[in-house]
């Protein structure tokens, strides 16, 4: 039969009910716009996430000796690298490598008179543009600099907790391979604020070689730290990388824990589509069975002339399947855009609720990512949720006995 | 020769704990190119024998042919194809697909046969022609008056040249100039394609133009009527 038919029979329903038919297609495309800009919103602030956490405290590639334990801290020979400038320089020779430079981690104690806390200490270059993005979160008072004099940088909840300023001494109490503990006075440069609490209440920043020599390791360091100028570069700068004895780290492996906790939140968002879909599913099987009841009669005329079930439940998939097309497509439609227009302007969230999430820098704006492949998939499921909903309807009214319908008459 | 045979056909409807017998054994032939009415008093079955014979409901006892095919063992897609192929309906509401125009509900059987467009063009033409609607083509059954409706589904229902046409009280939504005129028609288009017609009705200016008459009460056939022998 012609399936022009059956199309045209549909779509003058849908006009002739135009009131239902326009509140219907409302609730789809607002469904999947809800849906499609929520999606955005997730992956921009996990993007973004990522991204900051990458630059601020992994980069993309970490080299580190193949015994090296990141919890342990271990400032033992055989867990250090050698020879960290060789390997920094190596890195940068690969076109890839935006930068690279050493860091030294050691786990020790941050003191003053009052009150002495566990910190962790890095070690870094203050010359080296690897850190420009802490210098950029600096809140107070200056960087490190290279001129020898015994300085440190504190994350700003650090300084608060311990009632700390730009301008104060403090002690600072490391130990060494060699076993007896090692201490310093240092002077506070500088407050970093970055966004991540993990950053910015438990760690401390030295000047490299200084940190080298209060726990009495040399020249070695606990990684060479790499920025790529661009995140998809990461398996052919890893693959290039290979150094025998040299541990080459990846930033999906250095974030194994933020990218878990990531899909396990995904999860919890599949949930929130679920429902939305579902109340969209529920309206619009509401709309076919009103449609259907509505023409008992009809479904009774076209049994007479000899009409199918399977012919009149198609009828009735096809106008699901055109309400379906028309509000998935305004749905894609105003939600890229929406999701678009936000990647560009952010959307203002306020100081306070900045850093607010544990492990995650969230800045006073947060963007949305567009991912043109979530939104087809969006508006795929859309389609299929609403013609698996108008399977019922439509079984319904083919299901209908010709006598019974004609009854209607 | 029988386009129809009912034998022996009961149908019982059972609504809760009461059974109603609306048929207790009827038999009866209809032969091709007769032009029948079936009159009786309000619930002596006729709509019931004229459904049987549709093959839009099965007897509950007995058998029905059509065709030569014992349609009582039939199941609902061969029950659909044999009302597609064979027979036509005209209801007392003048049952046209609202949504669709004149033009549109009279080519609906023939796009169920899959007939072509020029034949579909054809047909339809030459049928809107012969109920006199040929200017009332592109208009949906809303902007029809009663008896233009009627008209269009006498149309539809000789689409596909079926070989009998079943009417259920096809005029008694009708004044009597429209409800003529529609007979005219009908009895006009049976001798013209030699077309069978069964029409059940309570009017007796309907039943003048019968050349048969069976006449029904309480579910059984009082009288053959014998018209066409
Ligand atoms: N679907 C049904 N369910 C239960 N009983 C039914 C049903 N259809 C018809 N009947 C009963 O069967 C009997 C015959 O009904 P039928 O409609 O065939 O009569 P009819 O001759 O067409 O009457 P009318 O002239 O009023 O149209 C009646 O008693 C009626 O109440
Ligand atoms: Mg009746």
């Amino acid at each position: 039969m012609a399936f022009k038919t059956f199309w045209i029979m549909g779509y003058r329903d849908l006009v002739r009910n135009r009131r239902r038919t326009i509140l219907t297609l409302v609730a789809i495309t607002l469904g999947l716009t809800l849906s499609i800009f929520m999606s955005g919103l997730i992956g921009g602030v996990m993007e973004s996430s990522l991204r900051d956490s990458i630059r601020l405290t992994t980069g993309h590639i970490q080299l580190r000796a193949e015994s090296y334990e990141e919890i342990k801290v271990s400032l033992l020979r055989r867990d250090l690298l050698d020879e960290p400038d060789a390997l920094a320089v190596q890195a940068e020779m690969l076109p890839e490598v935006q930068v690279a430079s050493p860091i030294l981690w050691a786990s020790g104690v941050l003191g003053t008179i009052r009150e002495s806390t566990a910190i962790r200490i890095n070690g870094i270059d203050p010359a080296s543009s690897l850190h420009d993005p802490l210098r950029e979160s600096l809140a107070a008072g200056e960087f490190l600099t290279n001129d020898g004099r015994r300085e440190i940088m504190i994350g700003q909840l650090l300084a608060r907790e311990m009632d700390l300023e730009v301008g104060d001494r403090v002690f600072l109490a490391v130990g060494n391979p060699d076993g007896a503990p090692e201490e310093g006075v240092f002077t506070i440069v500088g407050l970093v604020n970055s966004g991540f609490p993990g950053l910015d209440n438990t760690n401390v920043f030295l000047n490299l070689s200084q940190a080298q020599n209060i726990t009495h390791v040399g020249n070695r360091a606990s990684t060479v730290r790499i920025l790529l100028h661009q995140l998809d570069d990461t398996a052919a700068a890893t693959s290039a990388l290979e150094i025998p004895g040299v541990a080459v780290l990846g930033w999906q492996e250095l974030h194994e824990v933020l990218l878990t906790a990531l899909e396990t939140g995904q999860i919890f968002y599949d949930f929130l589509y679920a429902i939305i879909f579902l109340v969209v599913a529920v309206i619009i099987a509401n709309t076919l069975l009103m449609s259907v009841f509505e023409r008992t009669r009809e479904m009774g005329i076209l049994a007479a002339l000899g009409m199918k079930g399977r012919q009149i439940m198609t009828m009735f998939l096809l106008e699901a399947a055109i309400l379906g097309l028309i509000g998935s497509v305004f749905g894609a439609i105003l939600g890229s855009i929406l999701v678009y227009y936000f990647s560009i302007t952010g959307i203002y969230i306020g100081e306070g609720s900045a850093s607010a999430v544990e492990g995650m820098a969230i800045g006073t704006s947060m963007f949305t990512a567009l991912n043109p492949a979530d939104i087809l998939s969006l508006s795929l499921w859309m389609m299929i949720v609403i013609l698996l909903v108008s399977l019922y309807p439509a079984w319904y009214a083919a299901r209908m006995e010709p006598v019974e319908a004609l009854h209607a008459l | 020769m029988s386009i129809i045979k009912v034998e022996n056909a009961t149908k019982i409807y059972h609504i809760g704990e009461s059974e109603t017998r609306a048929l207790n054994g009827v038999s009866l032939q209809v032969d091709a190119g007769e032009f029948t009415a079936l009159v009786g008093p309000s619930g002596s079955g006729k709509t019931t024998l004229l459904q049987l014979m549709g093959c839009l409901d099965k007897p509950t006892s007995g058998m029905v042919m059509v065709n030569g095919n014992n349609v009582s063992q039939f199941n609902a897609n061969q029950r659909a194809e044999i009302r597609q192929e064979k027979i036509g309906f005209i209801f007392q509401f003048f049952a046209l697909v609202p949504v669709l125009s004149a033009y549109e509900n009279v080519e609906l059987p023939l796009l169920l046969n899959n007939l072509s467009l020029s034949y579909r063009k054809e047909r339809v033409a030459y049928l809107l022609e012969s109920v006199g609607l040929t200017n009332r083509m592109n208009h949906r059954p809303d902007q029809m008056s009663g008896g233009e409706q009627q008209r269009v589904a006498i149309a539809r229902a000789l689409a596909s040249e079926p070989i009998v046409v079943l009417a259920d009280e096809p005029t008694a939504n009708l004044d009597t100039a429209n409800g003529q005129q529609a007979m005219d028609i009908m009895q006009k288009l049976n001798q013209e394609t030699g077309t069978a017609f069964v029409f059940a009705t309570h009017d007796p200016r309907v039943m003048a133009y019968a050349n048969r008459l069976i006449k029904m009460r309480d579910g059984r056939i009082l009288d053959n009527g014998n018209g066409a022998g």
